[in-house]
């Protein structure tokens, strides 16, 4: 069956230009960040390491804290305050360890009443207010025929008790707690967050530089020379390196920022350079090396200036992925005592100090611990979505 | 052996590159004690008889007394927390191996459907999450906040759960995030699809044909879950306040007892070394096509 003359319709003019559309052309990056924002988790990482970011940088400015200032007196105050008003215009805080902090309405801490006696038989706490008592008794909780009160204490005041609180208000002063010596909880997660994040960053750029020098090298030198480099990589990927890093922060026995950057840099830049190597030997096959060797470009120029920017994509990806591994092991060697030190506080840090307290001031381990988990996590959704959108497999689609 | 070796005097040589010694206190002790203490300790020795020293000791099994805990030998030590290491870190690589392979067999077999989501949410977590995270959050959920087991220790039989969960938590989450995407790239293949059409029953399939060939990249990482599994100890065991080995490597370190670091550091790389070559053996056991001694790629 052959076509009729009327199965075809002249093109109206408006539409002459159909086989003509050119496809607006995509540089390499665009196409990958196009990519990249059809990935939902991978802009949800993006998102989380740029406020992450934002929160460790600019953060402490808006704190009304230094990271190292002291509060004794308002030591260990948890994100919850129960206000008692015991008399007109006088509101009092009982913090977990029996201190009584006078404080405004709205739960700012104002100062600390001292205490003026202990009266073990009767388990009552005495303050003095300008003279005056203030009685807490705490036996609610451990006398078996007060039980069904359900209170934990009472504040007495001028001969009346008070048992229920005037209203419980967030902790005004420390949103989110003070520390064992009064530190603002908030503002050292900042600090924290800020230090890990310096750390993870300079540790996997000092790894990426050594790691792409050496891996350049041995892949375009080939021969004895590469296999030589290869199986020191080898050797080094043979042994925990984990337990040599622990060695040399031993050894160091520094613990300020530059030697735990070092150490990361020095023992993490192996799984770098086995991926330049690879990246390398294969690029250096390609036609626009031979054409730039034919006219005469030195050896560390076509590293430079043509290997290298054509492996950026995998390079890159590792080191996104090298972040939440550094984040990791320096939290880990700073909980087990070997990382930051005071007064300089990582995440792991303040994680380590708040680890004796668990039980009674769990907060102050589980906020920097959250905050630990949520940078692994935005960095590792970012690499995972940095690699699909990289991956040349996938690069069809 | 080669590995052992080198590992040994590395150790060897950068302990002995301190400056100062293991003796050098912030309150310095009197001259002629340091030079008793370092008298009994042989430190006065030429460098090279002091290694010779050390790795005929190694040989046999004698790694020299604990400079801070007097009246121990470091390997005394070693034994005393080992058993106690030991039988966490089995508990939790049995149980990454019983649960962590099906699982990623399961949601492998059902791409992209909520249980698949679901365990890949779930493992994804358990990548990111650091142990000592686990940790505390299991000590403030279940010991702190509802009582169920005890903080510390490891008296009762329930004191092992949060431990091992810890320990495992990483490696599991690894294990079958890997299982599952072997498992998948094994499936697309064309025997896969030949034994099908053969007409054998799709569980013969997956467990006689799929299962061999895509467990291979998990055979590979049990190295490095070992690996992970002790480092991991540190943390867990200083958490838990649990007596093993790790919790002594942390002390040591804390208090630089340089033969205790020492030993317990070749201790710790000779077992991974074992860990890696029954590895390599197990290998060729799945997989006829890689013989022992030959080097794949």
């Amino acid at each position: 069956m052959g076509y009729q003359q009327n199965d075809f319709d002249f093109l109206d003019s408006s539409r002459k230009t159909d086989k003509e559309q050119i496809r607006e052309a995509l540089t390499y990056w665009a196409d990958t960040w196009r990519r990249l924002k059809k990935n939902k988790m991978a802009i949800a990482g993006l998102i989380g390491v740029i406020l992450i970011s934002l929160f460790a940088l600019f953060g402490p400015s808006f704190t009304d804290y230094e990271f190292a200032e002291q509060h004794t007196d308002f030591a260990n105050t948890p994100l919850r305050v129960e206000v008692y008003e015991i008399s007109t215009d006088l509101y009092v805080y009982l913090t977990p360890a029996y201190r009584m902090i006078v404080v405004e309405p709205d739960g700012t801490f104002l100062y600390r009443l001292d205490q003026s006696g202990f009266d073990f038989a009767n388990k009552q706490f005495h303050f003095d207010y300008e003279g005056e008592d203030v009685m807490v008794d705490y036996s609610y909780k451990l006398l078996d025929e007060l039980a069904d009160e359900n209170i934990d204490y009472s504040i007495t005041f001028r001969g009346v008790e008070y048992k229920v609180p005037y209203k419980v208000t967030s902790n005004k002063s420390y949103p989110l707690g003070s520390d064992n010596v009064g530190r603002d909880v908030l503002t050292r997660i900042m600090y924290g967050a800020r230090i890990s994040l310096e750390v993870a960053l300079f540790a996997a750029l000092f790894s990426l530089v050594i790691g792409v020098t050496y891996g350049a090298i041995a892949g375009m030198a080939g021969s004895w020379l590469d296999n030589l480099m290869m199986r020191i990589v080898d050797i080094i990927d043979s042994i925990p390196l984990l337990l040599y890093v622990i060695l040399i922060m031993v050894i160091i026995d520094n613990k300020g920022l530059g030697t735990i950057i070092l150490t990361l840099g020095l023992f993490y830049w192996v799984g770098m350079a086995r991926l330049v190597r690879g990246q390398v030997l294969s690029l250096k096959e390609q036609e626009y090396v031979l054409a730039a060797r034919m006219l005469g470009v030195s050896q560390p120029v076509i590293i430079w200036r043509h290997l290298i920017p054509n492996a950026m994509g995998p390079i890159l990806v590792a080191l996104t992925m090298m972040i939440p591994t550094a984040v990791f092991t320096e939290s880990f060697l700073s909980f087990i005592g070997l990382g930051i030190s005071a007064p300089l506080a990582s995440l792991g840090t303040l994680c380590n100090d708040a680890l004796d307290a668990i039980q009674t001031y769990p907060f102050q381990l589980l906020a920097p611990a959250l905050m630990i988990a949520l940078m692994m996590l935005a960095f590792n959704f970012l690499g995972d979505g940095l690699r699909s959108a990289l991956d040349p497999r996938l690069r069809k689609g | 052996m080669l590995t052992i070796l080198l590992i040994a005097t590395v150790t060897f040589f950068m302990m002995h590159a301190i400056p100062g010694g293991p003796f050098s206190r912030e309150r310095p002790l009197p001259d002629e004690i340091i030079a008793a203490l370092n008298e009994k300790y042989h430190l006065n020795d030429p460098i090279l008889k002091q290694y010779f020293d050390y790795m005929v000791g190694l040989a046999t099994f004698n790694l020299g007394p604990s400079f801070r805990r007097t009246g121990f030998e470091v390997e005394e030590l070693i034994l005393l927390g080992f058993p106690i290491s030991a039988k966490i870190g089995l508990m939790a690589i049995i149980i990454i191996i019983l649960v962590g392979i099906p699982v990623g067999i399961v949601s492998a077999l059902r791409q992209n459907k909520p249980a698949d989501y679901f365990v890949m949410f779930i493992a994804t977590l358990g990548v990111t999450i650091p142990s000592f995270v686990v940790a505390a959050l299991f000590i403030y959920i279940f010991a702190g906040v509802l009582q169920w087991v005890d903080a510390f220790g490891l008296e009762r039989p329930s004191s092992y759960i949060g431990p091992v969960l810890a320990l495992v938590g990483y490696s599991l989450a690894f294990v079958s995030r890997l299982t599952r995407s072997s498992m998948l790239e094994v499936m697309r293949q064309d025997y896969i699809r030949t034994a099908r059409a053969n007409g054998l029953s799709r569980f013969k399939v997956i467990y006689k044909h799929a299962l061999k060939n895509a467990l291979i990249p998990v055979v590979t990482y049990l190295g490095p879950m070992v690996a992970a599994i002790l480092t991991g100890s540190f943390v867990v065991e200083k958490v838990f306040t649990i007596p093993g080995i790790g919790k002594y490597f942390v002390q040591s370190v804390n208090d630089r007892d340089y033969t205790m670091i020492i030993g317990s550091t070749v201790f710790f790389a000779v077992l991974y070394v074992i860990m890696v070559l029954l590895v390599d053996v197990a290998y060729s056991l799945i997989d006829p096509r890689i013989r022992l001694g030959k080097k794949s790629e």
